[in-house]
């Protein structure tokens, strides 16, 4: 490969444009930054459109192809939304960040887009940790000594997974000798789980935020800055969603594992007072429901699941940029402080309440033209308890995403504060993500013709009887319920979630059984762990003791010991080559 | 008779003429000047066999016309062709560097001595490297020996330390080196010739005591030589005492001679139809290769000592060397050479971005390389960059060897190995970190020793380095040069060591 056509690779590849962008916003003032990061999407998107669907970018690398873009049906689908969320995020903080945080975020989507659109695992590798790397960045751009311990777990989980997926790839490579990314699947022919495979699954499961390897995302993205905690919220997880629908689609595990996703984080949302670690717990729920979508695998809830993605990363930023705009003007997202705020901050509210209503997938909005694909999935599949889990979920997402998060923040009880409206900056953003979520409700078919399966989604219609009678029947009685718990003073209300009172502890039960898990499950974690880091000092120091500056391994020996040592290695050869 | 004809004797008789000569020039900048045109020539000379190495095959150059067996002859393959263009190329980047790091470390009235001894030095690697008779071998080892005790013992100026470690280097080299031609004796003793091919053809089906015995002494001789585990115990010491640009050349090319001695004797010499070979591979390299990768990784991230960390990871790096020529196949000797080339670019420019930090601090102490970034911003990123590479990031050539090694032993059926190969390089991000994230992150004591103005080292040691570093990228990107070269080399080896003729 000469020089010039490996130049030619990285200028033809959107990502890495992307990437230079960001690398040029580390040395510009903030507002001329912002307005290179936006040429730099601009660039990439056009690039992107120039090329159209198609192999790119192929390279040998130790006699193995690599191609370095692939843009196909569901890569287009993913990286456009990606362009769109970069966007968005571009002109909701204008100017408002410092350098590391314009740099990554441009250069954490860009590896993004790199892993979505790579076509074979290396590549998909190097971007999968180049995004853990940026993103990093993110969670410790406030500074503080909590961002910076949390920012360092959020890498080392990060970096597992990484490590994980070179592993499952040395494996798969062995297995196959082949290098593309392409349907792994979890089971041999015989039903045998693979092992390499199994070791991708997790991989790409714990960056998905599988239940019980969930805890990183509550853990770093909601100590972030506001603007960086929405663009965490894009793509590390999509990214994931995307790598399990091209490796994994049709793997029944990921039904199950999809359905326990969409509920557990329901209750947790539910009790939780920082409305943007509600909206974290709400990833999770959102992410279960595009797994279950891969896991079911027929043509129509594949689609499902990737169109749910492209208009779940729309209306969650913008439930997170209303949050956000809530928090820039009162400098808190905590349910207890904040409320009424809708009398001074209107046209947030009204985005806010745009989101929530896509969100609980409301007709005419984004979330309902796609998230019955998936439910209709589960129904055709004959799975009637995941289809049952999926309407309970729905109605959970009402609860806390479609509720809990506009009704405390701009209803409630007054918190008394009067801010301002929000910037010029969030309003455009927010405007833009409002009519894109109104504009895929009203008018689906765009989205439809950017599906991976084309053949199924000609003759699906959103818009039928059945489905906006089952849906609102759904919404209605949640929203009923909601109102009743509200009304007998049920509902879990805004408290600091540490004071919790005790009368409540025994009133509702379920609630009890929850907080009892969840405390149970933090004891055993932090008994585990207080064993572990016990041992691993033990281990720690014992190493130290033999191989420190003053240990037997690195101390000076003399000379005599020296010559002892080879003698004893003569002699253990000689033996050995007698015996042989 | 022309000159071309005469190539494969110039990489030998250029220096070995011209060393003399420096002893002669006045102190100062002469004698460097001299040397680093030697190295170039030598340099030349290299790279113009492995062409012709590469294009018409095995070379055999007769000295003085003597026919082998019984002159001594030069046989260049395509291994020993890359290992030459190495050590050449090494020196042809670290002599330039040296003069500015030798004239803070060396009285300059040493200076004609110095670069002398370092000439002959080079002489005696690439002695080693190119001569296809065992007893020449021995000779050019202890030329390059003799006058690496010498070097070594120059850094006394700086640290009274490095006398000691010099007379134990010599002790050890001394013991490797008798052992080794205890070897070639007994070895000549049951075949009558010195000549490598001439010794493979007549040790054919000879299993008998005395070659089992010379086989013994050969690999722990050589074994002395190239630091295995556990005898590796002269090497921290001198290494971190000798002067800077000295360790800086011997830790990139010395025990990479020695490996490759070591391949020699496995793969030309012998062969796999000789069941203690195979038994050697098993029992005593991998094992070895193995426990040096963790021990000496583990070490080196306790060292407060830069120097001294670097070369515990030296000690480990040899094992990822000897884990791949253990495996007894193609793939597993491609990786041991192309890790064995990598690895001299890498620790020769990280030595070099010590010697950097020397020359301005004074001290290779780990506290000296506090708030480098800001002070010393172009040898913190070498010191960086090359760190990556010796870790095995992507896009560097650690990782092209990492890559090897890990196709190498799942394709030899040691999955575990791969395993132990990616846990050990954790622990290299272990040493490298600690010490990056002192450059980068930490601030020196302000008022401690090291709270130095900003000074970044001259540009005659900044171009060289860099070089290297870039040489670090390029040939991780271009794999096709070194792998391309490396597999081809091991090939040829195989056939050799299976029964094959050359």
């Amino acid at each position: 490969m000469s020089a010039s056509s490996f130049l030619g690779l990285l200028v033809n590849n959107p990502a890495v444009i992307l990437m230079v962008g960001a690398l040029m916003c580390i040395a510009t003032p903030r507002h001329l930054a912002s307005l290179i990061m936006l040429a730099a999407t601009a660039l990439s998107a056009t690039k992107l459109y120039s090329m159209g669907l198609g192999e790119y970018g192929t390279i040998m690398v130790f006699g193995e192809t690599l191609t370095t873009v692939r843009i196909d049906a569901l890569s287009r689908l993913f990286v456009i939304v990606f362009h769109i969320a970069i966007a968005l995020n571009i002109i909701y903080a204008w100017g408002g960040r410092d350098r590391a945080q314009n740099f990554a975020t441009l250069g954490y989507p860009a590896a993004a887009v790199g892993g979505v659109l790579a076509g074979d695992y290396i590549t998909l590798f190097i971007w999968w940790e180049i995004a853990a790397i940026t993103s990093v960045f993110l969670v410790w751009a406030p500074g503080t000594r909590a961002t910076y311990v949390a920012g360092m777990r959020y890498l080392a989980i990060q970096v597992l997974s990484g490590v994980l997926l070179l592993g499952g790839i040395v494996l798969i490579f062995r297995e196959t000798g082949s290098l593309e990314f392409n349907l792994i699947g979890l089971r041999d022919a015989d039903g045998a789980i693979k092992f390499s495979a199994l070791v991708i699954f997790l991989a790409f499961g714990i960056k998905s935020a599988f239940p019980l390897l969930h805890n990183w995302v509550q853990d770093a993205y909601p100590k972030s800055t506001i603007s960086g905690t929405i663009i965490l919220s894009v793509f590390t997880t999509k990214l994931a969603v995307y790598s399990l629908a091209r490796g994994f689609a049709g793997t029944t595990e990921l039904i199950y594992i999809g359905a326990v996703m969409t509920i557990f984080p329901i209750f947790f949302a539910l009790i939780e007072n920082d409305l943007r670690k509600v909206l974290t717990y709400s990833i999770n729920n959102q992410v279960g429901f595009m797994v279950v979508g891969i896991g079911i695998g027929t043509a129509g809830a594949l689609n499902g699941a990737v169109g749910y993605a492209f208009c779940n990363i729309i209306f969650e930023s913008l439930l997170f940029m209303s949050i956000g705009a809530a928090m820039f003007r009162t400098g808190t997202s905590k349910a207890t402080e904040l409320g009424g705020l809708y009398r001074t901050m209107p046209i947030t509210m009204m985005f806010c309440l745009v989101g929530a209503l896509s969100i609980s997938a409301f007709p005419f909005f984004a979330g309902f033209v796609t998230k019955g694909l998936i439910v209709d999935g589960a129904a055709e599949a004959h799975m009637f308890w995941i289809w049952l889990t999926l309407l309970f979920a729905s109605a959970g997402v009402l609860e806390h995403a479609g509720i809990k998060i506009p009704y405390f923040t701009f209803f409630a009880h007054d918190s008394g504060k009067r801010p301002k409206e929000a910037p010029l900056g969030m309003l455009i953003a927010m405007g833009i993500s409002a009519v894109l979520s109104i504009g895929i409700g009203i008018y689906p078919e765009p989205l439809y013709a950017l599906l991976p399966h084309q053949e199924q989604i000609a003759d699906y219609k959103p818009y039928t009887a059945y489905h906006i009678i089952e849906q609102l029947q759904l919404l209605l009685w949640a929203v009923l319920a909601f109102a009743v718990l509200i009304l007998i003073k049920w509902y879990p209300p805004e408290v600091p979630s540490v004071n919790l009172d005790t009368d409540w502890f025994y009133r509702v039960p379920g609630r009890g059984l929850v907080l009892w898990a969840a405390g149970a499950s933090r004891a055993t974690w932090n008994a585990t762990w207080r064993v572990l880091s016990d041992q691993i000092q033990n281990v720690m120091g014992r190493i130290y003791a033999v191989h420190g500056p003053e240990g037997q391994l690195a101390r000076s020996w003399p000379i005599g010991f020296m010559a002892l040592w080879t003698s004893v290695v003569l002699a253990l050869v000689l033996i050995l080559s007698f015996l042989a | 008779m022309s000159l071309s004809a005469q190539l494969p004797v110039l990489p030998i008789v250029i220096p070995l003429l011209m060393a003399p000569i420096t002893l002669l020039l006045p102190k100062g900048r002469a004698p460097w000047a001299w040397a680093v045109l030697c190295s170039w020539l030598a340099f030349a000379a290299s790279v113009a066999i492995i062409n012709n190495v590469y294009e018409f095959g095995v070379i055999s150059y007769h000295l003085g016309d003597w026919a082998p067996p019984l002159g001594i002859e030069y046989r260049i393959d395509l291994m020993n062709a890359l290992v030459l263009v190495l050590v050449s190329g090494i020196a042809a980047v670290v002599f330039p560097f040296a003069y500015e790091s030798v004239k803070s470390e060396i009285d300059e009235r040493q200076s004609p001595y110095f670069y002398g001894a370092l000439l002959i030095c080079m002489v005696g690697l690439l002695g080693v490297t190119i001569t296809g008779d065992a007893f020449n071998i021995f000779v050019f080892l202890e030329i390059s020996s003799l006058s690496a005790y010498a070097l070594i013992s120059m850094g006394g100026r700086r640290d009274r330390r490095a006398l000691t470690s010099a007379f134990n280097y010599l002790i050890m080299g001394t013991i490797g080196a008798s052992f080794f031609v205890i070897g070639v004796g007994l070895l000549y003793q049951a075949t009558g010739t010195l000549n490598m091919a001439d010794l493979h053809a007549k040790l054919a089906g000879q299993d008998n005591r005395v070659v089992q015995s010379g086989f013994a002494f050969i690999v722990v001789g050589i074994g002395l030589k190239l630091a295995m585990f556990p005898l590796h115990l002269w090497l921290p010491n001198a290494y971190t005492y000798a002067p800077s640009a000295v360790t800086a050349f011997m830790a990139a090319t010395a025990t990479k001679v020695a490996v490759y001695v070591l391949i020699r004797f496995f793969y030309t010499v012998f062969g796999f139809d000789f069941a203690f070979e195979v038994a050697a591979f098993t029992y005593v390299i991998l094992p070895l290769g193995i426990a040096g990768m963790f021990i000496a990784s583990l070490v080196a991230v306790f060292q407060e000592d830069v120097k001294r960390m670097l070369a515990y990871s030296s000690v480990a790096q040899i094992g990822y060397m000897l884990l791949g020529l253990s495996f007894a196949t193609t793939a597993g000797l491609t990786a041991a050479l192309v890790h064995m080339f990598n690895h001299a670019l890498m620790k020769g420019a990280l030595f070099m971005a010590v010697a950097c930090v020397v020359l301005r601090t004074g001290s290779h102490s780990c506290h000296a390389f506090a708030g480098l970034a800001k002070r010393m911003p172009y040898t913190t990123w070498a010191f960086v960059l090359s760190g990556l590479s010796l870790i095995g990031v992507p896009l560097t050539v650690g990782f092209v060897s990492k890559w090897y090694l890990l196709q190498a032993s799942f394709a030899a059926g040691h999955w575990y190995a791969g395993f132990l190969i990616v846990l050990s390089s954790l622990i290299a991000v272990v040493y490298v970190g600690r010490i990056a994230e002192l450059m980068i992150l930490r601030e020196p004591d302000p008022d401690g020793p090291y709270a130095l103005a900003r000074k970044e080292a001259p540009l005659s040691m900044l171009i060289p380095m860099w070089v290297l570093v870039i040489a670090n990228v390029y040939f991780g990107i271009r794999t096709e040069l070194t792998g391309g070269v490396a597999e081809r080399a091991a090939t040829a080896l195989m056939t050799m060591a299976s029964g094959g003729a050359q």
